[in-house]
């Protein structure tokens, strides 16, 4: 009874709403369908909606096409039935429809009506009921397609949005996995480059310079000669504007649009970000204005912490560094000994599974375990021979006032424990608080294990340094006693894999072993 | 032109994501839970199946274990699934090399993963489901 031609999957509702229309009791044949306008549809017959009762699918469509030109334009409201307005025999009314385009729906009525002589033998009343039973049928699947149409057009925002919100997740999802802010800056631009349909962004950094990012694909990345915006001279004031303002810019340069927003870094600094679209792929709208704001306002947020996080590191490493060569400086034959110290607690600290983050922490306590010694008179500290009673329980003061030192800096915590306790012994018989076994805290037990090595293999004021076999031959003594055994145990293992897998990075650290070792070699 | 069967809790993520896939060209059926889905994939076979998790009652993973004994999912299955799923079901999505897409998710990446999942040659290209999924004793 209908004929279904393929459609637009909106049209299946309107095909049902108007088989429901397309019965009025007294017509002998209805057709009730949506054409769309000619001009937009090259093929009419592919993207109408046909319900013919008796007709012919092909010859309605036709023939409703006939009325398109005028309906798409003005609102007919009134059918042409009468003689010679209506030459083909059948009654339309039309009215006015964007659904596909600017189409038009259309009532089509043929049959006894259509027949001049019915017509002359007074079928008026039949007429006018039909008549306005059709024009209700046309103004409700009008209505109708106008609401499809509204929701259709919803439906493409929200599609949208999906898009957009599904990139943005992707993006704080991987930013999150990233620490380099260079690496951030990239997936970043990436995005914006791809959400906007653009081949590439480019950014023109505040220290001068650009960079070229690619979208979806990569594509474009590094310097591409070929993007007139490697060439920034053209916007040099649009450039300074950004910079100003801080606002988002569409601005038109040689036929071409392009799109320009505020990436604000650390101190201020203030880049500007370009996209442009390739000609005949449409304007930039508000929308891709406020998507450039919210994207690079989210992503200079990022940036600029990470760019601090950075920096911070940066800075509480060379203080560190600095207060380790304050030691250093004091204690001048155990020169070398805080780096090493650090180097070898964090290597023992790997082999024990601590985690990545502590194993940071652990090497500073390695690096900073002796700072105290700055309060310890040179004479003492520096002195050859054996130190009386006097003087040892002087010593013994070096690691609660290294824990003064560094006690004001809150961020140390863990530090500060193996500072505090790095001279206590697994039998209760160290300093400066006598703890036992597991009662000293694990930072404190490796660096103790690390100190003491490096104490053996180290020349002192007033003895020889220990060969390297030697040393661990002592350690492994003291397992249980002096020693924690299974950090001894780790760092054993640790030490040895480092000097067997890594002897250049080794030589480069430890040349005083090299050197011993060449000296115990047996000619 | 493939048959797809959409399942989804949500009403109109439901209806959105049906009008995008009819869109496409796509012949598109609806059911609101795992239950109502399998009734239909009784009663006539799809070429993929499209379903979110978390949903009342049958949810998403128990409608794959029921579909793949089946045999009635004959290109593939794409699962909508939550950013922040915990690991347990993402290891069970793993074992049955379906596809995942996580919400919200992209309407273009979805409509690629249709396409490419019934234009891949007779089901024995890499990465479709067909080859590996419909045998009974998998997913059970
Ligand atoms: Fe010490």
């Amino acid at each position: 009874m209908s004929a279904r031609c393929p459609s637009a999957p909106d049209d299946l509702l309107l095909r049902d709403l108007v088989c429901g229309l397309s019965t009025p009791r007294r017509a002998p044949t209805v057709s009730v369908g949506v054409l769309g306008s000619p001009d937009h549809t090259p093929q009419p017959p592919a993207h109408c909606l046909r319900v013919c009762l008796g007709a012919d699918p092909q010859a309605v469509a036709s023939r409703g096409c006939q009325f398109l030109a005028t309906a798409a334009r003005h609102e007919i409201d009134r059918t042409q039935l009468q003689d010679g307005r209506c030459p083909q025999g059948f009654a339309v009314t039309a009215r006015p429809t964007r659904l596909g385009g600017a189409g038009a729906v259309f009532v089509s009525v043929e049959g006894e009506i259509a027949d001049g002589t019915a017509q002359k033998q007074g079928h008026a009343a039949d007429e006018s009921n039909l008549l306005g039973h059709v024009d209700t049928a046309a103004r409700l699947v009008q209505r109708v397609g106008e609401i499809l149409e509204e929701n259709s057009g919803f439906a493409d925002e929200v599609l949208q949005n999906y898009e957009q919100l599904n990139l943005i997740f992707d993006l704080t999802q991987q930013i999150a996995q990233v620490t380099d802010a260079r690496a951030i800056e990239k997936l970043l631009l990436q995005r914006v480059a791809r959400l906007l349909g653009s081949a590439a962004v480019t950014l023109a950094s505040a220290d001068g310079g650009c960079r070229v990012f690619g979208g979806a694909d990569g594509r474009g990345d590094g310097v591409a000669p070929d993007l007139p915006l490697t060439d920034l001279r053209p916007v040099e004031s649009l450039i300074d504007e950004i910079r100003r303002t801080r606002q988002v810019r569409v601005h038109e340069a040689g036929g071409r649009q392009i799109i320009a927003g505020p990436l604000v870094r650390l101190d201020e600094k203030v880049d500007v970000v370009f996209a442009d679209r390739a000609p005949g792929h449409g304007a930039f709208s508000s929308g891709d204005m406020m998507l450039v704001e919210s994207m690079l306002a989210f992503g200079g947020q990022i940036i600029t912490n990470t760019e601090l996080h950075e920096r911070l590191r940066r800075m509480s490493l060379e203080v560190t560094h600095a207060m380790v060569a304050a030691i250093d400086k004091k204690d001048h034959y155990t020169s070398g000994h805080s780096q090493r110290g650090g180097f070898l607690t964090r290597l023992t600290a790997q082999e024990l599974g601590v985690p990545l983050a502590e194993q940071q922490t652990m090497e500073w306590a390695g690096l900073l375990h002796d700072i105290g010694k700055i309060g310890i008179p040179e004479e003492i500290l520096c002195k050859p021979g054996k130190l009386t009673h006097e003087e040892f329980e002087v010593i013994k003061q070096h690691p609660r006032m290294g824990y003064e030192i560094l006690k004001p800096i809150a961020s140390l915590g863990v530090v500060l424990d193996g500072v505090l306790y790095h001279h206590e012994y697994p039998d209760g018989s160290g300093y400066p608080e006598g703890l036992k076994g597991d009662q000293i805290p694990l930072v404190a037990r490796i660096v103790h294990v690390v100190d003491t090595f490096d104490a053996l293999t180290s020349t002192r004021a007033y003895r020889q340094a220990f060969h390297v076999e030697r040393a661990l031959e002592i350690i492994r003594d003291e397992k249980g006693v002096r020693i924690d055994a299974e950090v001894a145990d780790a760092f054993f293992r640790a030490f040895e894999r480092y000097r067997r897998e890594e002897p250049g990075d080794f030589a480069a650290r430890f040349p005083a072993f090299i050197q011993s070792e060449k000296a115990h070699a047996k000619p | 032109m493939s048959r797809v069967l959409v399942v989804e809790d949500d009403p109109h993520i439901l209806r959105l994501i049906s009008m995008w896939l009819k869109r496409q060209g796509h012949d598109v059926r609806e059911a609101r839970n795992g239950l109502a889905a399998r009734e239909l994939l009784n009663a006539e076979p799809t070429d993929v199946l499209v379903t979110d998790v978390n949903m009342p009652g049958w949810d998403g993973l128990a409608l794959i274990e029921a579909a793949l004994p089946m045999g009635q999912v004959q290109r593939g299955i794409v699962v909508l699934t939550n950013r922040w799923d915990h690991g347990e079901i993402r290891d069970r999505l793993a074992q049955w090399h379906v596809h995942v897409l996580p919400k919200p998710f992209s309407p273009a990446r979805l409509s690629e993963l249709v396409e490419s999942l019934t234009t891949a040659g007779a089901g024995d290209s890499p990465g479709s489901v067909v080859a590996s999924a419909p045998r009974p004793e998998e997913g059970v």
